[in-house]
């Protein structure tokens, strides 16, 4: 049981990965920096309670604050590329995250032991939850609890005015600038959101993990946090989950295959958006569902 | 949408929810065969996934004969038969972590692994830190690692348990010894693959081992564990000529080097690599530049039963034993004296016992019978390990001085 509890908790960091993505890609924007605001996240929630013994909510919540106005700060740039510039830019981006933090050399005394960021040989000691006695569904509930937050939000900006907005952006910029959509709030306002909650999603990864290294966020967990909604589907906030659910069963499914995981995988992928080029969720299952949902209700029987 | 294409995602659903199967627990055997369940975790796939395929054939080598042999006695005096899995970490982190969690939640009583030394800190991360600490609600399962070489890492956890290599003691030999055998060298460059943890924390080792060795150091150059060119690093080494080069990098940047070394005709008088690089997989990639090439390892075929578990390997099991996978056939023979000797009955419902007693008993042993001779645990749970220094010679390794 706490194997499966552990899993769903696994679900959960990449969950929140594909729903940070998946807010930038309504804009029409592909980036590759949410594996550096992960990343950010993972170190400052991880220094926040293993080195400085802060609580765990406020480290968790400082790890999304940092991813988040890491996300403002890449946001304003990155307005000024599009398409393939804009994945280079914020590739290059989670590669300075990742560089800094090879370099970063920070670490305390915490009674017997030395915690901290040490550089190659990573960050130790973010041992909260077992300190603590937290048990697997404690943690699992936890992680879950961001998660279903972080599904809820967008599934209600979907069903907002600002969801139309981002779609609209998305679809079309010069229609949406004409009918007076503001580009820059819109684009900066998705890249803010996706980094708090990749932000989120490394402070949750890191307590799990225990340790963090700059070698866990690289362009791999880029890729995969772009895969998760557009394999998905990006016609509602269940394509990143199913996304998630897609890419997870392939990677521990077939780890009996050795080093032809990784070409099967691939091929799956290929097939995968071959046959459903918008993603498993699309817009036209949505609306499929939704009619489903609305099932015309019987006529009430006329009375005599 | 096609008939066709209904039918191709249909199947591709299937086949995710299939391979979903693999993460249910194995049923238990329905047989009455008493059985020890020992899983081995390594990098299958990847850029380190020699490292993994050499501890598998090993471990399959070892169980295989240990069975043969009748297997392991337990408590009550019946024989267990040894029954194994062996999983796929590639070197991830994360991964690491979700299969033996799988692990953990099934029956087995005992890992072998993992390869890599970014897996065996966050795995031991996940476990109780000091036995039967109330309120530590970290795993409780021993893990017994055969590679993972990055100095200190057993005392993350009282279950977790090294028998690799102790570097610093080896470098510190191997620099002593150089420079009694060849005073006329007096400096010293490194290189260094600096992403890479075990590479990173062995270019310290190596720097304290040259500076006490009394060697002044000109610098280091650094590469990442995935670069192919290596032109500056080296240029700057055919400038400085240094008397020595210490390259503490795995064998795919090793080689990369060391052809630029060649090709720009940099020549030390010296030349030292990383213990992880003391492996065939060396001298397949890279033989020839290799010549010279000094390395202390804890394993060299220079006993009978080195040499025996060398050739068996090779020729039957498709791998080879070197530094990292040679720990595995030890670390078995020593969890058979584990199980003998500390009451392990191997019952359905003594798994959680069985895991303590397995703890319990390796936290005990002081010292067990190498391939190379005497090994001391020592109190941190590590392992002091006998070794040679190994000098690439016409394509393999030949030893250059046995210390033992």
């Amino acid at each position: 049981m706490e194997f499966y509890q552990s899993l769903l908790t696994l679900f959960g960091f990449r969950i929140l990965l594909g729903l940070s993505a998946y807010v930038v890609i309504l804009t029409g924007q592909i980036s590759m920096a949410q594996a550096g605001f992960y990343a950010a996240g993972a170190y400052a929630a991880g220094a926040a309670s293993a080195m400085w013994g802060w609580p765990l909510l406020p480290s968790i919540l400082l790890g999304g604050l940092v991813g988040g106005v890491l996300g403002f700060l890449v946001g304003f740039p990155a307005l000024r590329v599009r398409g393939l510039f804009l994945v280079i830019a914020t590739l290059a981006f989670t590669e300075i995250v990742r560089m800094a933090f090879l370099n970063l050399k920070y670490t305390i005394r915490v009674g017997e032991r030395t915690i901290g960021p040490a550089g190659a040989e990573g960050f130790r000691g973010i041992t909260y939850y077992y300190q603590h006695g937290w048990a697997p569904w404690h943690i699992l509930l936890f992680t879950w609890a961001f998660v279903l937050a972080a599904l809820l939000a967008f599934w209600a900006i979907d069903r907002s005015r600002a969801g139309a907005v981002l779609r609209a952006v998305g679809e079309d910029e010069l229609a949406a600038a004409s009918v007076g959509i503001n580009l820059t709030g819109a684009k900066v306002a998705a890249m803010t959101a996706g980094g708090l909650v990749a932000g989120l999603a490394g402070g949750l990864y890191a307590h799990y993990a225990t340790y963090v290294s700059q070698e866990d966020f690289g362009a791999l967990l880029a890729a995969f946090a772009i895969a998760y909604p557009l394999v998905g589907g990006t016609g509602s906030v269940l394509g990143p989950v199913a996304g998630v659910l897609f890419f997870s069963l392939l990677i521990d499914g077939l780890r009996f295959l050795g080093d032809w995981r990784n070409l099967l995988f691939g091929a799956l992928i290929i097939l995968m958006m071959n046959l459903r080029p918008h993603g498993i969720v699309d817009v036209g299952l949505v609306r499929r569902a939704a009619r489903l949902l609305r099932a015309p209700r019987r006529p009430a029987h006329a009375g005599p | 949408m096609t008939h066709p294409r209904r039918h191709l995602v249909s199947i591709l659903v299937l086949a995710a929810f299939a391979s979903a199967l693999a993460w249910f627990p194995a049923a238990p055997a329905l047989g009455q065969e008493r059985t020890v369940k020992i899983a081995g975790l390594g990098a299958m796939s990847g850029v380190i996934r020699g490292f993994g395929i050499n501890s598998k054939a090993v471990f399959d080598m070892t169980v295989d004969e240990l069975n043969k042999a009748g297997g392991i006695k337990l408590a009550d005096g019946s024989k267990a038969r040894i029954v194994t899995t062996f999983v796929d970490e590639r070197c991830n982190a994360e991964e690491g972590i979700s299969v033996v969690r799988k692990l953990a939640s099934e029956d087995w009583l005992v890992v072998i692994g993992p390869t890599c030394s970014n897996v065996a800190e966050p795995l031991f991360g996940i476990l109780q830190q000091k036995v039967g600490a109330a309120g530590d609600s970290g795993l409780q399962f021993p893990i017994f690692t055969d590679t993972a070489i990055k100095p200190g890492l057993a005392k993350i956890s009282e279950w977790a348990f090294r028998n690799v290599p102790h570097e610093p003691t080896m470098y510190n030999h191997l620099f002593k010894w150089l420079k009694e055998k060849h005073p006329d060298v007096r400096t010293m460059a490194g290189g260094v693959e600096s992403d890479f943890a075990h590479s990173n924390s062995n270019a310290g080792t190596m720097e304290a081992a040259a500076k006490a060795a009394g060697l002044e150091l000109l610098g280091w150059e650094k590469w990442l564990l995935t670069d192919t060119e290596f032109s500056t690093q080296v240029g700057k080494w055919r400038r400085s000529k240094p008397d020595l080069i210490a390259i503490s990098s795995h064998p795919f940047t090793l080689c990369g080097t060391l052809r630029e070394m060649k090709r720009q005709g940099v020549k030390p008088k010296v030349l030292v690599g990383l213990t992880s690089s003391a492996t065939l997989e060396t001298m397949v990639g890279c033989g020839p530049e290799a010549e010279g090439l000094i390395i202390p390892t804890g394993f060299a075929p220079v006993t009978p039963e080195a040499k025996r578990v060398a050739k068996v390997v090779t020729e039957r099991y498709k791998g080879n034993v070197d530094i990292h996978s040679a720990a595995v056939f030890e670390n078995l023979q020593v969890l058979k004296r584990v199980i003998e000797t500390s009451g392990v009955e191997a019952k359905p419902g003594t798994v959680a016992q069985d895991r303590r007693r397995i703890r319990d008993g390796l936290a005990k042993i002081k010292e067990f019978d190498g391939l190379l001779g005497k090994v001391k645990r020592l109190d941190d749970r590590e392992s002091q390990k006998p070794y040679v220094f190994a000098v690439a010679k016409t394509s393999d390794w030949a030893v250059l001085h046995d210390p033992r």
